[in-house]
């Protein structure tokens, strides 16, 4: 179990790490070739006009400047105004996140529980048909190319059998015609759909063979032998004894994979059209839109920090015999 | 110990029901059922009186002074609209919310402009003091793209509520085409706002960041509704001062009461949408290889129209030996635009021999100097090899051999005897444009058969232009204009000497004082066929000096549906524009 001292210990490392990545990312922005203008070519736009849009977007001041007022904002609660958008980063990232969330989020969860039991079946079942089955899918799943798979699913499910939506997170008619708020959050999970099944289908290859491999170490346990000399079931010491021990390295990757799950993902975002964070990272990061890059890159580096504490302190409650 | 243990077995345990098989095959029903729902929802919406409309990006704003992307500018150009615009099939300029062609006093400088009786959508009168009101807004906040143009306005004055005279500095040719092509804004919508704005630090910025929920227009189309992430819904404007008129000879709409923008992120999944029937157009360029696939469709029409562009070459004639015109020239000689043409555009498109666009017919020169026109691969490399010969340029083993053969050539070198240096065509990446990038490497293949050490280089679009734009550190560059305006003031922008500063226009450091001189005087020519010889003549030089070589001109090509909604207006740039919008009607 976790003492106080180590958990304030381990809260001030959190807020220095956090602090070296607020300044780094300040500086790899500006750093990074261009300015939020560079990219507008066109010839309408005078080089006045570049200066004008410059000096209005606070970029013209000495970089130290700009660094004091960035930490200054984010001190007192500001991370900005995007300069793409023109609206605050915490409105844009919230409009963002919620979608990230259920989708990403969701996926992750859905293919690490799924992806423990059926690991924990496949190591139970070592070298049967049935282990073979798993692991080769397991395999083909993990490797699978997310825009190939997800456009294969959105060609047969969406256009070919026309189950779901060709991308999108609601049909706009509904919306419009205010339907009944039920139909409404069946219209989104409609939309959830086929986003989630082809994260669901990538994700839990990992996670299956991972827990498979935790599992087979586990099993060649010696108290397991002691476990079946005693004459317990089999189900006993596969559920109790042998999986709960070998979920240990699985909760550190479910831990850091919910953490990154915010991040969202460009490829899949992009292809279902789906509204999250993670296609909001990229164009913030290749337009130079520095609010909005920083403030997704620190909502990221936050998390993280956060998960990973999480999970050192859930390490000793969930094993005995770790102690801080 | 022993509570944390058996915390941990209960905690384990959930996990193990959770994803019980029974578990699984609910997720499953799930699914089945919610495909059911969505069986029926979708049958819903293919029945409703929506015209549907896709597009490949969220907007990035519907404040006006915000949203500059093309996406925006799609939705806000069905609200705020200007005096006057051009005639899609002439591309003249013709009143629009001006009630009839300005008048022009060569005397006193001045244009005279009576406006429609026309009305912002919420039914209060478009008057002269609006239009003196954007003029002050864009001058009061510098607004980028309209600030400089509307400079050459020394003062406005409005003798009536739909009089407005314009008193020029000095005479402009671009009066009607930059200057009153502006969009209208309205002084109750704006002022209170701009009134904030200018009692801050930064009013520009204010003033962009400024969350509009309905904006004012006078449009054909106003904003019912925008739900980020997913659709807009724009309705028909009950005050649309075009409805029933005939303007240009096309009797005005619109004939759709409801317009639904929806986003798709891939041109993969709106093609799908598209024969679906999910959507009735996809505002965006098809790329030719969905060709095949859609022309199959007897459900979708396809659209090619020619495309005010410019995809060129371009040299940095600020250090040698690109300083040299017969280098430049014996370059342009050797690039293949037929093949280019063929392999890399799949013909949808046209060679471009001047930089104003043949589709722009009024302002294109087309007798300027066409460089290895109807000339085979060996005819060429032996023009460009003459023409460097007789300028000094030499090879230990050069491209032609004395029997009239193409040979392997050793590295050319200079007129001073010098080897040429290894040089670089920078271009954007493949998954920016791959026609650039490809098309950059097809030059650098050239090249090499002069035994030049070209190397095309694909790079980030950012840094591209930071090297190219901001620093002037390169050799050669692909780069491409997709829309250009279609009034040439821009041939002064893009080789004026004033312009060779860093950030500015003048790229390639081009210096031709005749140039310059032609350049300025077209700006205040307002006889327009005097400035056409202006044109022409600018025309002539830049293909003779070749700052710039243009390589082509894609068509644009769309596609719509043809059983719900007919009607679309074809134009230079492709039928996504107003004239459409105020056409388009349910196919009976």
């Amino acid at each position: 179990m976790a003492k106080p001292g180590y958990i304030l210990l381990k809260l001030v490392e959190v807020g220095i790490i956090f602090f070296v990545i607020l300044t780094a990312l300040f500086f790899l922005f500006r750093l990074s070739p261009g300015d939020p203008i560079s990219k507008m070519v066109d010839p309408m736009l005078t080089p006045e006009d570049m200066a004008h849009l410059i000096q209005q977007m606070g970029l013209d001041r000495p970089m130290w400047e700009q660094y004091l007022i960035y930490v200054k904002n984010f001190f007192t609660g500001h991370l900005g105004v995007s300069f793409h958008y023109g609206e605050p980063v915490e409105t844009i990232i919230w409009d963002k996140l919620k979608w990230t969330i259920l989708l990403f989020t969701t996926s992750t969860v859905l293919a690490a529980f799924v992806g423990v039991f059926l690991g924990k079946i496949a190591a139970w079942h070592k070298g049967s048909r049935l282990d073979n089955v798993m692991s080769i899918s397991a395999l083909v799943c993990y490797t699978l190319f997310i825009p190939w798979f997800a456009l294969l699913l959105l060609w047969i499910l969406g256009f070919q059998w026309g189950l779901f939506p060709l991308g999108g997170v609601l049909t706009p008619a509904l919306w419009i015609s205010n339907a009944p708020l039920i139909t409404r959050i069946l219209d989104v999970l409609h939309h959830l759909m086929l986003p989630l099944l082809t994260l669901f289908v990538i994700n839990l290859g990992s996670y299956l063979l991972l827990m498979r491999s935790s599992m087979l170490s586990v099993l060649s346990e010696d108290y397991i032998l002691t476990a079946r000399a005693k004459g317990l079931s089999e189900k006993v010491i596969r559920n109790k004894h042998a999986a709960r021990n070998a979920a240990l390295p699985v909760i550190t990757s479910v831990g850091l994979s919910l953490a990154f799950s915010i991040n969202g993902g460009a490829l899949t975002e992009q292809i279902f059209t789906w509204p999250g964070i993670g296609k909001e990272l990229i164009f913030a990061v290749s337009n130079n839109d520095y609010p909005l890059a920083q403030a997704c890159f620190l909502l990221i580096a936050l998390v993280v920090l956060c998960a990973n504490l999480i999970v050192d302190l859930l390490y000793a409650w969930l094993d005995p015999r770790i102690t801080y | 110990m022993g509570r944390i243990q058996k915390n941990t077995s209960k905690l384990f345990r959930k996990s193990c029901d959770l994803t019980s098989p029974l578990c699984l095959v609910l997720v499953t029903l799930a699914m089945l059922g919610l495909g059911i729902v969505g069986l029926f929802s979708c049958s819903q919406s293919k029945e409703s009186p929506y015209l549907k409309i896709g597009l490949p990006e969220e907007p990035r704003s519907l404040n006006l002074w915000l949203g500059t992307d093309a996406n925006s500018r799609n939705i806000l150009s069905q609200i705020y609209q200007p005096l006057f615009r051009r005639h899609p099939e002439t591309l003249e300029m013709i009143p629009w919310l001006a009630q009839e062609d300005a008048v022009f006093n060569e005397k006193e400088l001045t244009y005279t402009v009576k406006l429609r009786k026309a009305k912002w959508s919420d039914g209060s009168d478009f008057t002269s003091q609006d239009v003196l009101f954007t003029r002050q807004l864009f001058s009061d906040f510098r607004i980028p793209r309209y600030h400089s143009h509307w400079q050459v306005i020394e003062k406005a004055e409005a003798p009536d509520d739909h009089t407005v005279v314009f008193h020029l500095k000095e005479p402009s040719a671009v009066f009607l085409p930059r200057v009153m092509t502006a969009p209208m804004v309205s002084k109750k919508e704006w002022e209170q706002v701009c009134k904030d704005a200018l009692a801050t630090e930064k009013p520009l910025r204010y003033l962009q960041d400024y969350q509009i929920e309905k904006p004012l227009g006078t449009g054909p189309f106003m904003l019912q509704e925008y739900k980020k992430g997913a659709y807009i819904h724009m309705v028909r404007n009950p005050h649309f001062f075009g409805r029933g008129q005939t303007i240009g000879n096309l009797t005005l709409g619109p004939y759709v009461d409801h317009v639904l923008f929806n986003i798709y992120g891939t041109s993969d999944v709106a093609i799908l949408a598209l024969k679906k029937g999910d959507i009735d157009y996809y505002w965006w360029d098809i790329q030719p290889g969905y060709l095949k696939d859609l022309e199959k469709d007897s459900a979708v029409d396809l659209h090619y129209n020619k495309k005010s562009a410019l995809y060129y070459l371009g040299f940095n004639l600020r250090k040698a030996p690109f300083n040299d015109k017969v280098l430049r020239q014996a370059i342009a000689t050797v690039v293949d635009k037929a093949f280019i043409l063929d392999r890399i555009l799949q013909n949808h498109g046209n060679p471009m021999h001047s930089i104003v666009p043949a589709g722009n017919h009024f302002w294109h020169n087309p007798d300027v100097r066409k460089y290895g026109e109807g000339m085979d691969k060996e005819t060429r490399i032996k023009a460009a090899f003459q023409m460097l010969s007789d300028a000094g340029y030499s090879w230990e083993i050069p491209p032609v051999a004395p029997d009239g053969s193409l040979t392997k050539p050793s590295d050319i070198l200079l007129p001073s005897g010098e080897k040429m240096d290894k040089f670089v065509i920078l271009t954007p990446p493949a998954d920016y444009d791959p026609k650039r990038a490809f098309a950059g490497t097809m030059i650098q293949e050239w090249l090499r058969q002069l035994g030049m050490n070209a190397f095309a280089r694909p790079m980030a679009f950012n840094s591209l232009l930071e090297t190219v734009k901001g620093k002037h550190d390169f050799d050669a560059f692909v780069l491409g204009y997709g829309k250009l305006d279609l009034d040439p003031g821009y041939l002064a922008s893009f080789f004026s000497s004033k312009n060779d500063n860093p950030r500015d226009w003048n790229m390639s450091g081009y210096r031709n004082p005749e140039f310059d001189k032609l350049a300025e005087m077209q700006k205040t020519t307002v006889d327009v066929q005097a400035r056409k010889q202006m044109i022409f003549e600018m025309q002539t030089m830049l293909m003779e000096d070749v700052p710039y070589y243009p390589l082509y001109n894609p068509h644009i090509i769309e596609a719509t549906v043809n059983k719900r909604f007919g009607g679309w207006v074809e134009r230079v740039d492709g039928i996504g524009n107003i004239w459409s919008l105020c056409m388009v009607q349910p196919v009976k």
